[in-house]
């Protein structure tokens, strides 16, 4: 018997979305534009903390070690940096390739003025690594770490971009979660509004329903079918218009600006929606759920 | 069947919908309730089907204690009870067979039980030829048919009827009336709130007068009195 009102239940809530086409299609209309804002704000944010990440892992932490050290010990020391936790890699940089990058720097329109350092290199003692990190919140740990390192004479790092970035990446994130729910709360507003006019609609039959001797559950089953229903064709349709626009948006982006291909890079699609697929239809589902439960409650009190 | 003791109706305005009345009604009875407006006629119905709850005193319907219903137990209840109103409250985007139906499938009937229950009553009321067709193509008398057909498909033990002559010409109020007393000689309890005392009086049935939400009079009470 449980498994036959079951189905019925199923049954009588998709029997009511085309009974009701008008206000479904409002509801699904309403989550539609909830669940799109929510799609491309996630999107950006995504695709923002993936930018960030990646300048992040550009900024380098650099090492010098003590006059005279041997190429043996340097090597030594780039191990043991690269064997710390969380080191993305570790770049050696000799004093004369460091005085080649520097002539070009400073000397690329007067060569002639650099020749007079031909024999005896200014940066002799510059030889260093780059260091990448993973975190680069954690920064000042790994300088301290590396700082303890036997013929480390240096170590320059850049406190004021690791702020910045830190900062930057923290308030996008906070920043991301408080729209992210104001959306999420002006959905379940909007859907609870619309099945409350749909419920208002139908009070009569649900009156009927409760006088015939039907249970809360029985009253109550038909409407969350159409509410899960409704919620997971409210979010298909967003997902499927950002499938379509986001390569179209980011190629756009690209060729219109072409000093931001060379800085920056966008995730691929299917990064975003592996998890914008789940989210999409558990929120759709969700504010239809919620709508529903909360909409119908006082009108079961009879 | 029914027993209402010593019970109360009032409301926060201070007006009593119901004061300190005392019924009882056997198995298998047929009783009219009559009284004119706001003599409390409704909130009696509305208490027996425990839409409401009373203020003070106990009210037992079919061997329950509707003070110590619980909401779930409610939804068991209602099912043992046939309920027809003025205002039929079909359900409007259903045809006719689907309006008697929706009533098994409350209670989890199996479809095939309920094509095999359905027709008989729709005969019965006289609605055979008219299964298909939409509440809003029937006159108002055929739609408290189809209402009334839908109170007793789940055979219930009490059927309580409010108003349900109340939007219909004097024809269909005595067809109406017919069913009652046939569904009441098949051993079903009828309990029927009307105004129109014309019918009452034609029908010969035991009649419980009330007035400004006291009981006033009940021809069985007097027809003991008479005899005693």
């Amino acid at each position: 018997m449980i498994l036959r009102t079951t189905i019925y239940c199923i049954k009588q809530g998709i029997i009511n979305i085309k009974r009701n086409k008008l206000f479904s299609l409002a509801s699904v209309g309403t989550i539609a534009a909830c669940i799109f804002l929510i799609g491309l704000f996630f999107a950006i944010v995504m695709n923002f903390q993936y930018i960030v990440k990646n300048a992040e892992e550009h900024v380098g932490i650099t090492v010098f070690f003590d006059e005279g050290t041997e190429q043996a010990r340097i090597d030594e020391i780039g191990k043991q940096i690269k064997d710390m936790d969380g080191v993305l890699s570790v770049e050696y940089t000799s004093a004369e390739k460091a005085w080649e990058e520097f002539k070009k720097s400073y000397f690329a329109d007067s060569p002639e003025l650099a020749e007079g350092f031909k024999e005896d290199n200014p940066l002799a003692n510059s030889a260093n690594y780059t260091v990448y990190i993973e975190d680069i919140s954690k920064q000042s740990s790994y300088v301290r770490e590396i700082e303890k390192i036997e013929n480390v004479r240096n170590v320059k790092y850049s406190e004021s971009a690791v702020s910045t970035m830190t900062n930057f990446g923290r308030f996008v994130g906070y920043a991301s979660i408080a729209i992210i729910l104001v959306l999420l709360a002006v959905g379940i507003f909007l859907i609870s509004n619309t099945v409350m006019m749909g419920i208002s609609v139908r009070q009569k039959e649900i009156k009927i329903m409760k006088l015939i001797g039907a249970t809360n559950l029985f009253v109550r089953a038909p409407f969350i079918i159409e509410g899960i229903v409704i919620g997971v064709i409210g979010a298909a349709i967003p997902l499927v218009l950002l499938f379509v626009l986001y390569d179209r948006v980011v190629d756009f982006v690209m060729s219109q600006f072409h000093a931001l291909s060379s800085i920056v890079s966008f995730l691929p699609i299917y990064s975003v929606f592996v998890y914008l697929v789940p989210i999409s239809f558990g929120v759709g589902a969700g504010i239809g759920l919620l709508g529903s439960v909360a909409s119908i409650r006082k009108h079961l009190k009879i | 069947m029914i027993t209402l003791d010593h019970v109360t109706k009032s409301y926060k305005e201070g007006t009593y919908a119901l004061n300190d009345v005392n019924i009882e009604i056997e198995d298998g009875e047929f009783v009219f309730i009559v009284g004119s407006s706001g003599s409390g006629k409704s909130t009696f119905i509305k208490l027996l089907l425990r839409e409401l709850q009373p203020t003070s005193g106990k009210i037992i319907v079919a061997g329950r204690d509707l003070s110590r219903l619980k909401s779930g137990q409610a939804a068991k209840f209602r099912r043992e009870i046939g309920c027809v109103f003025q205002d039929f409250r079909l359900l409007p985007d259903r045809n006719v067979y689907d309006n008697v139906a929706f009533a098994q499938h409350v209670i989890g009937v199996s479809k095939k039980e309920i094509r095999k229950n359905v027709p008989p009553l729709l005969t019965m009321v006289g609605l055979s030829e008219k299964y298909r067709s939409l509440p809003g193509e029937l006159s108002g008398g055929e739609q408290q048919r189809v209402a009334l057909a839908r109170a007793l498909v789940n055979k219930p033990k009490l059927l309580l009827a409010d108003e349900p002559t109340g939007n219909l010409d004097p024809g269909n109020s005595w067809e109406i009336m017919k069913l009652l007393e046939e569904v009441n000689n098949q051993g079903t309890t009828v309990v029927v709130v009307t105004h129109n005392l014309e019918i009452v009086n034609a029908m010969e049935k035991r009649v419980i007068t009330m007035k400004k939400g006291v009981k006033v009079s009940d021809t069985k009470q007097d027809n003991l009195i008479v005899r005693n």
